[in-house]
């Protein structure tokens, strides 16, 4: 065991197989979990049969769609009707890879930062991978040789466009806030000016909310695969494990896009109120793990919102849903980035 | 959307009419659930539900008023025979196929002796024809209804 061997294999390898693993098992259960929240909020009980409370609904569905008859239409085209899910699957587990989860894990040798590549252009790496994932979309639409994918393809791609700009301006005024791409310099710097950003980007944390919404295809911005014109959109033509890859993307994006929320609007593993100063030096991991306690509630925090909006609002119409991106989030983003250079000019 | 920020800017500024959507989704949340969970909590029937036919044979007297009430004819009286009519009226053989039986309650109401009524059992679904058929062996009386309660009174 060289340390080279150690530092550059042995901890890379660990860190993505435990990020993956984390992810996957998040995205399983949260389907489950949506399932169980939307019954709640409609009155009803949700899947509750298989296993405690309904918690392995999830594998009795994996275990169907694998079952399930791998069908390829006749008029599709077939390479990239095989690789659209995989062009849609593989950016949102690889997102999750600039996360800082928590404050870095200490032993006797080393201190091991809890994330897979803590790269200092963070912030932009994810929003481009989070652009791939569009292309997953439209060339499941376009590869699928039928007109209704073909149809939520073009929605997709003009949607996503449309929301990508406001998105990234809200995030730009975190970024100018704190003076840093890298997510783990982004919560310390929240930590430093005891202020979650939050509160000065108040305007910016609302268009990033309802973007990231249009960004992750949900309701009420579902317009790619919108069940009463389009049958399912994009995935009309896909069934099984297909079908499951883009099921557990769109999962695995809501996970994404709630962990970046709460690590750039509300303080990522911070502890309001908590510092080493008073845990002592009780444990020396103790922070680093309720950090990860902090963080994952944060986020639970923004899943339950993201439900909770899909059940209580009706799908937008198309000409609502740019007008809306273009004509009032754009605005108001750049509004929102003109008051944080504002703040950030008179505070130096 | 345009003409109601005409109207009130201040709707629109604040999200105000969607926070109201939202919290009345977060008050059914929190609220009871309607949804049975059948095989778990038997569900309380309506006191006149009309369910599986039942015969008091004790009681029974042949007289077929039933048997001839029946518009599916579903139901077939044999009496006893005439020696032991005149002194026990209890029928021979009591046949009531659910198969036909359409629940309509019209056998119950020319009945005399108030014998044949229903009952609050309703999960009748079964694996064979033949199990439809009940007869004067087969129709547990005394222990369905104390299980189940009469019903459609």
């Amino acid at each position: 065991m060289t340390p080279f061997f150690v530092d550059w294999i042995l901890i890379p390898v660990a860190k993505v197989l435990i990020v993956f693993g984390i992810v996957a098992a998040a995205v399983a259960v949260l389907t489950w979990i949506e399932r169980r929240f939307l019954g709640f909020f409609q009155s009803r009980l949700g899947p509750n049969r298989v296993g405690p409370i309904g918690i392995l609904q999830p594998l009795a569905d994996g275990v169907k769609l694998l079952l399930k008859e791998d069908l390829i239409p006749f008029k599709a085209s077939k390479f990239l009707f095989v690789a659209a899910p995989v062009f849609s699957i593989v950016p949102a587990f690889a997102g999750a890879a600039i996360i800082a989860f928590s404050t870095p894990w200490e032993t006797e040798k080393k201190t091991i930062p809890l994330v897979v590549a803590d790269v200092n252009i963070g912030i932009l790496f994810l929003l481009a991978i989070s652009s791939l994932g569009v292309y997953g979309i439209i060339l499941g639409g376009l590869s699928s040789g039928s007109k209704f994918p073909l149809f939520g393809s073009l929605r997709s791609a003009s949607q996503m466009l449309s929301y990508e700009v406001p998105l990234t301006l809200s995030i730009l005024s975190v970024i100018l806030l704190a003076g840093s791409f890298k997510l783990s310099e982004i919560v310390t710097a929240q930590q430093n000016m005891h202020v979650y950003f939050i509160f000065p980007c108040i305007i910016g944390f609302v268009v990033y909310l309802i973007s990231a919404i249009a960004e992750t295809n949900r309701l009420p911005f579902d317009l790619p695969e919108a069940e009463s014109e389009l049958t399912a959109g994009f995935h009309t033509e896909y069934s099984g494990m297909r079908f499951a890859f883009f099921f557990l993307a769109e999962y695995a994006n809501i996970i994404l896009v709630s962990m970046i929320a709460s690590a750039l609007f509300l303080g990522g593993y911070d502890i309001p109120f908590l510092n080493d100063s008073l845990i002592g030096e009780s444990h020396p991991n103790l922070l680093a793990i309720l950090g990860l306690f902090s963080y994952a509630i944060k986020c639970a925090i923004f899943i339950y919102f993201y439900i909770w909006i899909r059940t209580t609002f009706p799908r937008y119409r198309y000409d609502h849903l740019l007008k809306i991106g273009w004509i009032i989030l754009l605005p108001l983003s750049l509004l929102n980035l003109f008051i944080i250079a504002g703040i950030k000019l008179l505070a130096s | 959307m345009v003409n109601r920020m005409k109207k009130n800017p201040f709707r629109m500024i604040f999200f105000s009419e969607l926070i109201k959507g939202l919290l009345i989704t977060l008050r059914w949340f929190f609220k009871g659930k309607i949804t049975e969970i059948y095989p778990d909590t038997k569900p309380v029937l309506p006191y006149r539900s009309k369910g599986r036919l039942h015969v008091d044979i004790e009681t029974c007297i042949s007289c077929k008023l039933c048997e001839n009430a029946c518009p599916e004819y579903c139901i077939k009286v044999i009496p006893p025979p005439k020696e032991i009519f005149k002194t026990d009226k209890r029928p021979a053989e009591f046949y009531i196929s659910l198969e036909h039986c359409i629940h309509c309650g019209l056998c119950v109401d020319p009945c005399p002796t108030g014998s044949i009524h229903h009952s609050m059992e309703f999960e009748l679904a079964d694996y064979s024809d033949k199990n439809f058929i009940y007869d004067k062996e087969t129709l547990p009386y005394n222990l369905i209804v104390k299980q189940y309660g009469k019903g459609g009174k």
